[in-house]
């Protein structure tokens, strides 16, 4: 095979690929139309009780899809949401909602406040796992600008057992926390 | 494939928008395209097995198969150490941790960063020849932060371990992918941020994944081709050991051994998620054929009471022979460890005084105990142990669900920073964390592979002190010779030189030199972001240089950054 052939071969497979992926492109976002009702238009929640998807990590949006679905995880809202999505949908779901740009949560902090998160952050050592700037890493979620109301509830779900799928980490993280230290940290990360 | 088709694919790719641009990367990820220096030369095994004596080159991660980091060049001196300056800073387009340890070969510099990027670049001017990026595949599964710990190179091929739990291959002149095999499965886990190690035509390569439940192992694959050779597991199918009472140095650890054995006749399934990540370059002896290596923490790190036994061979050294990958020894310095306290800096091979005085072939280790443990070569024995190099207390209160206190925090001691061996001085050099903790027990099922699974956690306790202490220890007594404070923790290594100096970095910017003999501090930098790299030393046109990366380390989350600095005398 001559190097033209090749040349034209090498388009030719970029642009079908290209095509396949355009199309993949468009039934995600139709999917991802769903989420915007309680998530917001490209992940951006407004209402502080539904977690910014935009921008999270792809890895933590398909296990939380597919703890939902197995029951692991439960949400009167997502159970039937989760249920209906094929491990497909899951991947290209995360995937989609991952490469959307986070815009500001709109929350007012207390600086009091955020400095006693911010000192008890280091002492619970989150960046471990949450990452440098809470920016997350693989299946540790972003929590960084996350709505301090919905970050407030997991914190204490973590802690009264009711949320138990990440291996029980941050249940024993939480376990030792007191409600003002759940403030304090709910402020500090909603504000970075 | 054919340069002209990858041309076109790539330059369509670009056009549709779809490049693969991680988003660690800002702007432009190359700064020049200089055609690759002539000097760059082939680099045979018999270089490999002398490198200890070669102060040209730097052509392991650790200096030498025996890991000493102990560089045999003696132009920068206690004398003159303190006229040391900046030669050039080389930035690259990464901005997040940096643990590389570069590779100098003839004045070419290979040197990595976090998310699998590899650079080589003059190594007197910083001058780029070629940047290479790992695609990475859709999942990866680490717990520590995306590092890399360098390339290893044999011939004219760099070989570097990726996240997504890959074995690459590259050509050094180029920077063009040879060959490429998946290793792990890393949705189960796995993944690869350690230098891998060749020796006589073998690539040898561990993996993480003790936090996520995987099944350790140190893997052999042919340089030419990347077929795999062999599998040493680090967790046998019978992991229960001897059901030791002690730690090695004799300290009761508080099992239950009754319950334990009722728990593991019942089931002993759990080998295959026991852990025992190996994810530090070995140590070889080409005289023995043998490899050593240590094995880390078992999974789940802190609730132990799923998994009973000893769990071997976690937090232990072990030997398999080189050619085989089959079992020689093994030397548990915690059976059924609940703390994360384990086996992670790596083995230096080199000889010290036995009990009678006479010297003798020895592997040792630094724990995160704050040990410097030494081993009698041929069985594992150990010989000595050192004094603590950092303060123990409460050793070894069980985790509990308020947490327990107890020093040294998980981290250490020694985290996987590499020691480094002054044989002259007969000391090890070692690079030590402080950090209070309490340890906390979480009773957890094993999640899947796909989530971190530590069965608890561990919290600093805010109104204690954190430091750190690089420390030199007699390895012929075991007794602390000095000791330098530190006032953060060190992560990162250390690099010993024949101008008796002892090079070490620190999370705030530091980058310093002390007298080897007794610690003094002779001379120090400011890189401006965390030194937690290992530094390595070179020789080009009669000129020694010292190279350390400033990225800083998301452990200790010190300061990041995204240079290699580059030092000399005027």
């Amino acid at each position: 095979m001559n190097n033209a052939i090749l040349t034209v071969v090498g388009l030719a497979i970029a642009i079908a690929s290209a095509d396949a992926r355009s199309q993949a492109d468009a039934a995600v976002k139709d999917k991802a139309q769903t989420c915007a009702a309680c998530h917001g238009p490209n992940g951006n929640s407004t209402d502080p009780q539904y977690p910014i998807l935009a921008g999270q990590t792809a890895r933590y949006i398909f296990l939380e899809l597919r703890d939902f679905k197995a029951g692991r995880r439960h949400d009167p809202q997502m159970d039937p949401m989760a249920g209906n999505l094929t491990p497909d949908d899951m991947l290209a779901l995360g995937d989609y909602f991952s490469k959307q740009t986070k815009a500001p949560n709109g929350f007012n902090a207390d600086g009091g406040k955020v400095a006693l998160g911010a000192k008890k952050s280091d002492e619970v050592l989150c960046t471990m796992c949450h990452g440098g700037g809470f920016l997350g890493q693989n299946e540790i979620p972003r929590v960084a600008g996350q709505h301090y109301t919905y970050i407030k509830k997991q914190l204490a779900d973590f802690k009264a057992r009711r949320r138990t799928n990440d291996a029980g980490n941050m249940t024993s993280v939480a376990g030792t926390l007191s409600d003002a230290d759940i403030e304090n940290l709910a402020q500090y990360l909603a504000n970075l | 494939m054919n340069h002209r088709i990858t041309i076109a694919v790539t330059a369509v790719a670009f056009a549709l928008g779809v490049a693969d641009v991680g988003a660690q990367e800002t702007g432009a990820a190359t700064t020049s395209a200089k055609p690759m220096s002539g000097n760059l030369t082939s680099i045979s095994d018999v270089m490999l097995q002398n490198a200890a004596s070669d102060p040209k080159n730097w052509i392991h991660p650790n200096g030498n198969y025996a890991n000493t980091r102990y560089y045999p060049g003696a132009q920068i001196t206690a004398a003159n150490v303190g006229k040391l300056t900046p030669k050039f800073v080389f930035q690259t387009a990464v901005l997040e941790s940096m643990e590389t340890a570069p590779i100098v070969i003839n004045g070419v510099m290979f040197l990595t960063t976090s998310f699998n990027h590899v650079y080589a670049i003059d190594a007197t001017t910083g001058e780029e020849f070629w940047h290479y990026k790992h695609k990475m595949g859709p999942i990866t599964t680490f717990c520590c932060g995306p590092n890399n710990r360098g390339v290893a190179v044999s011939g004219d091929t760099l070989y570097m371990g990726t996240l997504d739990a890959k074995l690459v291959a590259l050509d050094a002149k180029t920077g063009k992918v040879l060959w490429e095999k998946q290793i792990a499965d890393p949705d189960k886990g796995y993944s690869e941020t350690m230098a891998p190690a060749v020796v006589d035509g073998k690539v040898l390569i561990g993996t993480n994944g003790g936090e996520y439940g995987i099944r350790g192992f140190v893997k052999a694959y042919d340089a030419k081709t990347g077929e795999l050779l062999w599998t040493f597991y680090t967790i046998p199918e019978k992991s229960e050991g001897d059901w030791a009472v002690n730690d090695l140095t004799g300290r009761n650890m508080h099992r239950n051994i009754d319950a334990e054995k009722a728990a593991y006749a019942k089931d002993s399934s759990f080998y295959q998620t026991l852990g025992g990540g190996v994810w530090m370059t070995p140590a070889v002896d080409l005289k023995t054929r043998t490899v050593f290596f240590v094995a880390g923490n078992p999974s789940p790190d802190l609730y132990g009471a799923i998994r009973p036994g000893d769990n071997l061979y976690t937090n232990s050294m072990v030997a398999v022979d080189l050619d085989k990958g089959t079992y020689k020894w093994h030397s548990q310095y915690i059976a059924h460890d609940v703390w994360d306290l384990d086996a992670v800096s790596p083995v230096i091979l080199t000889q010290a005084k036995d009990a009678s005085g006479k010297m003798v072939d020895v592997a040792i280790h630094g724990g995160k105990t704050g040990h410097v443990y030494v081993h009698e070569r041929g069985t594992g024995k150990l010989v000595r142990f050192s004094e603590a190099m950092i303060p123990q207390e409460n050793m070894w209160v069980l985790p509990t669900k308020e947490g327990a206190r107890m020093l040294p925090g998980a981290n250490g001691g020694v985290e996987w920073s590499p020691m480094a061996i002054n044989p002259k001085l007969r000391m090890a050099y070692a690079a030590n964390l402080h950090q209070p903790m309490t340890y906390h027990v979480e009773e957890s099922p094993y999640p899947g592979g796909s989530k971190l699974w530590l069965g608890g956690a561990f919290k600093v306790i805010p109104s204690e002190q954190q430091w750190g202490r690089l420390v030199a220890v007699n390895i012929d007594t075991g007794k602390v010779a000095w000791g330098a404070k530190t006032p953060q923790p060190l992560i990162g290594g250390v690099l010993a030189t024949a101008g008796d100096l002892v090079f070490n970095g620190e999370a705030n910017g530091w980058f310093k030199a002390f007298d080897a003999r007794n610690g003094k501090e002779l001379w120090k930098y400011n890189c401006g972001a965390g030194v937690n790299a290992p530094a390595v030393s070179y020789m080009v046109n009669g000129k020694q240089y010292v190279a350390v990366a400033a990225g800083g380390n998301v452990q200790i989350d010190a300061k990041r950054g995204n240079s290699v600095f580059v030092f000399a005398l005027p």
